[in-house]
């Protein structure tokens, strides 16, 4: 190899992986010492964690903002009026616009189109983030959501009566997170397989699709049906948003005890009620909540509020155990999980394996798809014999299916923490070049990125990656603590109160550490860019 | 490039020689990895294009050196009729087939060539100029079109069975 710059090019933190007749640029793993440092920091957590007596759990209040001395009446006076929403929807509704414009008559060159960069390089890399530190105030600016509360009910926020929409219940079968849950599937299947994420069109496509899914389920059923049941980007928010650092909550609980209205949950004239028919003063957990602001803008109390909190509180502790929600963590510890693995340089040589045996040609759409089904059922597997061996060890008499659901939160840290230390490197290595797109959204006349200004928008990271990579460790090492927390508060009412020793509950432990260890592993490897 | 994905369109420039940019496809069929290769990447409605393939084996990365056929047809619903473009052999392992399109719109060119008796058929996208995307604009504003104007005719039914439900409970003694 003569070429100094191609040289260069293989030996910097991107770098240039030659194939089979292909050249992949990929990102530099996280450093060896990084990864087992934090490995030896899961396995020492682990072992303290087994040598102790199961957690009494957290009590944790929290701080309401609306509580706070000088801004705490500021605050409640922001969330109380529609207008801050409004202004919000309005603006993220003329992006979404854009965005679809761009896609439907931009260049198809994926790193020149505002339609994929803004998608998938900042919007569906950064949702996580904003999860963490927003909790699920994404909905309540969705740009789906908004532009079909406007087509049927005509309003731009006040209660319309009638709604125009026919108010049909849900039919039961759908009344669950299984319909998102699938949706969830096939988005992912859209996104890797068929590969729309570097295809502009493809992406307009996808979200006229969503407005239409979100517009035709608003005029047919009852509240917000879509957001509630279907939508599977508010439901991934929705269960991720248990780990958040903030939650919508009542002020004072007893006010909410003895309310005898429920404008939270019914409206008033002048606000719609609860789209997820949620009562303020029950609300134990962010799931189901999208911060649309009708409790506060109803509440004739006054009574509702934005409070920080400790991020493990409701996985732990406030999250109650149902069959189809544990599924939905499950499935979206294996999702995240697959999403690392088909960004592995040795992903598309597999797949070409596979393709080989099983017969399949064109995009090797069947050897994806059973790569996606083999992740979903290695890691539904590996829980579920850790949960029946954990059952039988502890001889807890509760019936397995609910002993399945309750440790099933144990997933969700884990894939939170990966997902984020996942999309951090995709955040602050691929966003450079969203200023060149937002100048010129659609495009036109630009050229193809060559490969050297591909390797200088990669180098071009908005974070040093000494920082880069101390961030990735924390989040990982803070997420095996939270499920190691869900697994010794949860694990007591399993053992019962006479406090039996944790060490019955080591499989599931050892299945924490196990995902952990992989992430981690994952993560120390070289990773394919996306464009 | 970068999170490749077989059989969709990759567009790359390269900046060190005169040659346009180019859009790639890659895909896998039976023992074959092809590789599709347009020049230019956005060709023009009465502009020369030209498509280069490569058809290599798996197992020993040996190339084809039978003749390659390419076919064209309307990427539409209704657009059904396919033409022969040209027969072409091998050039140096590529086989390059010029094209001239006079009108915009989104084409399939289909490579079939045969090996060791079994037939092999690979269909490619290609746009020529700018056709305007209107199909899912249409199908999107139709689809809630449709569905709003149902809601309020079903709605207008329900106010209107409820008020002469609510006259005869009236009219009765």
């Amino acid at each position: 190899m003569n070429d100094p710059g191609l040289a260069a090019l293989l030996s910097g933190p991107t770098c240039l992986a030659l194939g089979t007749g292909n050249a992949t640029m990929t990102h530099r793993g996280l450093p060896v010492s990084w990864g087992m440092v934090t490995l030896a920091f899961v396995l020492a957590a682990a072992l303290w964690a087994l040598a102790r007596t199961p957690a009494k759990g957290i009590e944790s209040q929290g701080v309401s903002l609306g509580r706070l001395p000088l801004i705490g009446p500021g605050i409640r006076r922001l969330t109380a009026t529609p207008w801050v929403l409004i202004s919000l929807r309005m603006f993220l509704v003329a992006l979404f616009l854009l965005v679809i414009t761009a896609g439907l008559f931009g260049t198809p060159i994926p790193e020149r189109n505002l339609a994929t960069m803004l998608t998938w390089n900042l919007w569906w890399a950064g949702l996580v983030f904003s999860v963490l530190l927003l909790g699920t105030a994404w909905c309540a600016v969705c740009p789906w959501d908004a532009l079909a509360h406007w087509l049927v009910r005509r309003r731009l926020w006040r209660r319309a009566e009638p709604n125009n929409s026919l108010n049909l219940r849900v039919p039961r079968p759908l009344r669950s997170v299984w319909p998102a849950l699938w949706l969830f599937i096939g988005l992912t299947w859209l996104e890797l397989g068929v590969g729309i994420t570097t295809s502009p069109y493809a992406t307009a496509l996808v979200a006229l699709l969503m407005v239409v899914l979100a517009t035709v389920s608003l005029a047919l059923f009852e509240r917000k049906a879509f957001c509630r049941y279907f939508c599977p980007v508010g439901r991934t928010v929705g269960f991720y948003s248990q780990l958040s650092l903030v939650e919508l909550r009542p002020i004072e609980a007893e006010i909410c005890a003895h309310c005898r209205t429920l404008d939270c949950y019914y409206g008033n004239a002048q606000i719609e009620p609860c789209p997820t028919w949620l009562v303020m003063g029950r609300l134990t957990q962010n799931s189901y909540c999208i911060s649309c602001g009708n409790c506060t803008q109803s509440c004739p109390h006054d009574n509702i509020a934005w409070r920080f909190r400790s991020p493990a509180a409701e996985a732990v502790v406030g999250a109650r155990p149902r069959w189809d929600e544990a599924w939905f963590m499950l499935i979206l510890l294996a999702l995240t999980i697959f999403h690392g693995l088909t960004m592995m340089p040795f992903w598309e040589p597999a797949m070409r394996a596979l393709a080989r045996v099983i017969g399949d040609s064109g995009r090797l759409l069947w050897s994806f798809s059973a790569g996606l089904a083999a992740c979903i059922a290695c890691t539904s597997l590996l829980y579920w014999g850790a949960a029946r061996w954990a059952h039988r060890w502890t001889g807890s008499t509760m019936p397995f299916r609910r002993f399945f659901a309750t440790f099933a939160f144990t997933a969700l840290p884990l894939a939170f923490a990966y997902h984020l230390a996942h999309n951090l490197n995709h955040l602050a290595r691929e966003s450079s070049g969203l200023g060149a797109v937002l100048r010129d959204p659609l495009g036109v006349h630009a050229q193809p990125l060559s490969l050297a200004e591909k390797h200088l928008h990669h180098l071009d990271t908005w974070i040093p990656l000494d920082v880069l990579w101390a961030l990735q460790t924390g989040l990982m090492a803070l997420g095996f603590v939270i499920a190691l927390q869900i697994i010794r508060h949860r694990g007591r009412s399993a053992l019962g109160e006479a406090g039996q020793p944790a060490w019955r509950l080591a499989p599931l432990i050892l299945f924490a550490c196990a995902v952990t260890a992989f992430n981690l592993w994952l993560l120390m490897q070289p990773m394919v860019m996306r464009f | 490039m970068a999170h490749h994905v077989l059989g969709r369109p990759a567009y790359s420039l390269n900046e060190d020689s005169n040659t346009p940019p180019s859009m790639q496809v890659e895909t896998q069929i039976g023992d074959y990895f092809v590789t599709y290769m347009v020049f230019p990447a956005f060709p023009r409605p009465g502009a020369p294009g030209r498509i280069n393939l490569y058809a290599t084996r798996l197992d020993d990365g040996r190339p084809f050196h039978g003749e390659v056929t390419f076919k064209v047809r309307d990427d539409s619903w209704f657009g059904g009729r396919e033409e022969i473009l040209g027969v072409q052999s091998p050039d140096d392992n590529v086989y390059r087939q010029g094209f001239v399109f006079t009108d915009a719109g989104d084409y399939v060119i289909t490579a079939e060539f045969e090996s060791e008796g079994e037939p092999y058929v690979i269909d490619f996208p290609l746009r020529i100029g700018d056709p305007a995307p209107i199909g899912p604009i249409g199908l999107a504003v139709g689809t809630i079109v449709a569905v709003l104007l149902g809601v309020n005719l079903a709605q207008r039914r329900r106010l209107l069975t409820a008020k002469i439900r609510k006259a005869r409970d009236e009219a009765r003694p």
